[in-house]
């Protein structure tokens, strides 16, 4: 799991700018329902942010599977540890390239394109969630700032 | 954070705790503000986050699980009885000298503590009330489900997310409040005869029972010496110019659970005496205190899920 994330975030983290540095990412699951890589990249996008580690662009993650005959997003622990086939897909919105593809399980080549497609609409809807939460936290602190 | 200390820093806060003034203003007996919730991890059976002003924070919780019964091959004890294991991690970011292996001293010695004082079991027949409780309280032979082969084992786990000192206090404070709001799930036994016992876990999320005992859990009062005095709650830079720190763990009715002495110092025995004595008067009244605002909560929880309305736990967002 932590590799997975190192190299998502490895080519959008703009190291160049921090030279003979280190950056650390601690991510601490305290429970878990399903969907733990997704939840621990898009947090660990909110906290490189909050951080003001400069990045090329936000990393959305979001997990999606094929069960019984449909497709469907953000499976959770009893949906994952059925026999569905999920993946787990991480994308720059801006340019909508994927950075990390990851499934363990067997799906039909068939299905794989309309799975991904939904992969791909589940990680915009948390771009919106993200950026919204980053813009209202930055006006709230700026607010605070100015006061 | 820093694990260096100037003389000219030390020399500040030891003048200053002889003259009862410490660094931040407090008084040498003053506690910072302790903010707590119960409830915050929904996957658990009990759980609670303790957070103390200056930046301490521990999350506490509390997972009931059934298992075999644990006998001691010496004395033979344990067949009719509960278990109660306990750990505690500090997490790397929690600190800087955290980091790799750097917390691993301290998991191990916070978690024998929480061990020793919460679920060893006193061998002392003549403790007549109280002799299927250990120091911790607990009525480990509640917690047995068929003697001599299944029981609730209750895993107690404190995470520390961020260190500010008093690190024990903490734990302990936020191990009696996820343990006073741990629901364990009513067991039916059923004799098939020929000492064969068969057992169900009643599914109901309505129909629980709180872990008996839990009032006498004991929780601790860490006291720091520096100089020829002793403060409560020490802050970071305070822990750093300790010469010898007692924590000593008492209950509602003032007993003395356990006490721990640590660093190199040394305390002059009346001083000691005084300083236990300090620990478990203060050590009531945090329990006093902390009862209170437990049932205040549990009390309004209860009223909100009577009217039908659902319980928000801050968790997270509390500021």
């Amino acid at each position: 799991m932590a590799s997975f994330v190192k190299q998502t975030f490895e080519p959008v983290v703009s190291t160049n700018l921090y030279p003979r540095s280190q950056i650390d990412i601690y991510l601490q699951v305290i429970q878990q329902d399903g969907g733990m890589l997704q939840a621990c990249i898009n947090a660990a996008t909110l906290a490189l942010i909050d951080a003001g580690i400069a990045m090329t662009d936000y990393v959305c993650a979001c997990t999606a599977g094929w069960i019984e005959r449909e497709a469907a997003i953000d499976l959770n622990y009893i949906e994952e540890s059925s026999d569905t086939s999920e993946v787990t897909i991480a994308m720059l919105p801006k340019s909508g390239k994927v950075t990390l593809a990851q499934m363990e399980s067997r799906l039909h080549v068939d299905k794989l394109e309309e799975v991904l497609s939904l992969a791909g609409e589940g990680c915009k809807q948390i771009h919106q969630v993200l950026d919204k939460t980053i813009r209202d936290r930055a006006e709230d602190l700026a607010r605070k700032m100015a006061a | 954070m820093p694990g260096l200390i100037s003389p000219a820093e030390r020399d500040y806060i030891l003048k200053g705790i002889e003259c009862n003034i410490r660094a931040d203003g407090r008084q040498r007996a003053d506690y910072r503000e302790v903010t707590l919730e119960t409830g915050v991890i929904s996957q658990t059976s009990g759980s609670a986050r303790v957070r103390i002003a200056g930046g301490t924070d521990v999350l506490v919780s509390v997972k009931a699980e059934i298992g075999p019964v644990q006998v001691d091959p010496e004395t033979g004890d344990g067949a009719d009885k509960g278990q109660i294991v306990c750990s505690v991690e500090c997490a790397p970011s929690a600190s800087q000298q955290f980091e790799g292996r750097g917390a691993d001293d301290l998991n191990n010695e916070l978690t024998q503590m929480m061990t020793r004082f919460l679920s060893n079991s006193t061998s002392n027949p003549s403790v007549s009330s109280t002799a299927s409780a250990g120091a911790g309280g607990i009525n480990l032979s509640k917690l047995c489900i068929i003697p001599g082969q299944q029981c609730w084992i209750l895993f107690v786990d404190a995470l520390v997310l961020d260190y500010g000192g008093n690190l024990v206090d903490a734990v302990f404070m936020g191990a009696r409040a996820a343990i006073y709001d741990t629901r364990i799930p009513k067991t039916e036994v059923q004799d098939l005869g020929d000492g064969q016992f068969e057992f169900e876990v009643l599914d109901d999320a309505e129909d629980t029972e709180f872990v008996e005992g839990r009032e006498n859990m004991p929780i601790c009062v860490t006291l720091n010496k520096i100089g020829a005095r002793h403060i409560v709650d020490a802050s970071p830079l305070e822990e750093l110019c300790t010469e010898a720190r007692l924590v000593v763990a008492v209950n509602r009715s003032g007993e003395l659970c356990g006490q721990q002495k640590g660093h190199d110092g040394g305390i002059e025995p009346s001083l000691l005496l005084e300083m236990i004595q300090f620990g478990k008067t203060t050590g009531q009244t945090l329990i006093k205190q902390l009862d209170a605002r437990l049932q205040e909560e549990a009390d309004a929880d209860l009223a909100k899920r009577q009217r039908g309305e659902p319980v928000h736990k801050l968790g997270f967002f509390a500021q």
